[in-house]
């Protein structure tokens, strides 16, 4: 597995336990009544801290687990190049076109709600549902990339 | 219109230039080692410039590196 993959598959896990968490979140509200903007926008908040300090300390140990497991195996100090190439700029621009087509799906659904008179705090809801989702289809999508080509 | 495939001798190529790595070929050209990888396998087609530097790093024409090949549409 390339350092890509691996990049992309600590991120996968990382939005995925970010999705439990958050859907979690949502079910003990609903249950205890809890559904109110207050809640709701401060679970918007913590997603929000949790994927980017979760993206960038992903970023830092895969660094740092690479150059470790390298030098192991090697015995010589971990050479950290220019690590995106054409093909992995290439599959991350088709991750991020999926994602945003995703995203898009997720933004007309949420508006639909309010159409279809629903409180705008199940629209908020959906937003940060189909965000997450976007980037673990997109990270789906550039593993498959890596593993079969395009 | 049919499937395009592209095909391509780089690692006979690599074996005929002293056994020539991928690592190696990969810094000469300035990809990654599973950049090679995946064009040796078929899994990806290099852009225009990556191409012609391949054909330089091996001295030889474009054509005998990269080659064309539609597959006929039945329908």
């Amino acid at each position: 597995m390339s350092f890509q993959e691996k990049n992309i598959t600590a991120s996968l896990v990382n939005f995925t336990l970010i999705l439990g968490f958050f859907l979690i979140s949502l079910f003990q509200m609903v249950q205890g009544g809890h559904l109110t903007s207050e809640y709701v926008f401060r679970l918007w908040g913590i997603v929000a801290i949790l994927a980017t300090v979760g993206t960038v300390a992903i970023i830092i140990f895969t660094h740092i687990a690479s150059g470790v497991i390298h030098t192991m195996k090697t015995s010589e100090e971990p050479h950290i190049k220019g690590i995106q190439d054409e093909r992995d700029t290439f599959i991350e621009l088709k991750g991020t076109n999926i994602a945003y087509r995703v995203s898009s799906i997720g933004v007309a659904l949420s508006m639909l709600t309010l159409v279809f008179g629903q409180q705008p705090l199940v629209m908020f809801n959906l937003l940060i549902f189909f965000g997450v989702v976007a980037q673990i289809i997109a990270d789906i999508s550039r593993l498959y990339f890596y593993r079969r080509g395009f | 219109m049919g499937k395009r495939h592209i095909n391509n001798t780089i690692r006979t190529l690599r074996f005929f230039h002293n056994e020539m790595t991928q690592e190696q070929l990969a810094e000469q050209v300035g990809v990654t080692r599973q950049t090679i990888i995946a064009m040796e396998k078929g899994k990806y087609s290099p852009s225009l410039e990556l191409a012609f530097r391949i054909a330089l790093v091996f001295n030889v024409p474009l054509e005998e590196v990269f080659s064309y090949e539609a597959e006929d549409d039945t329908r």
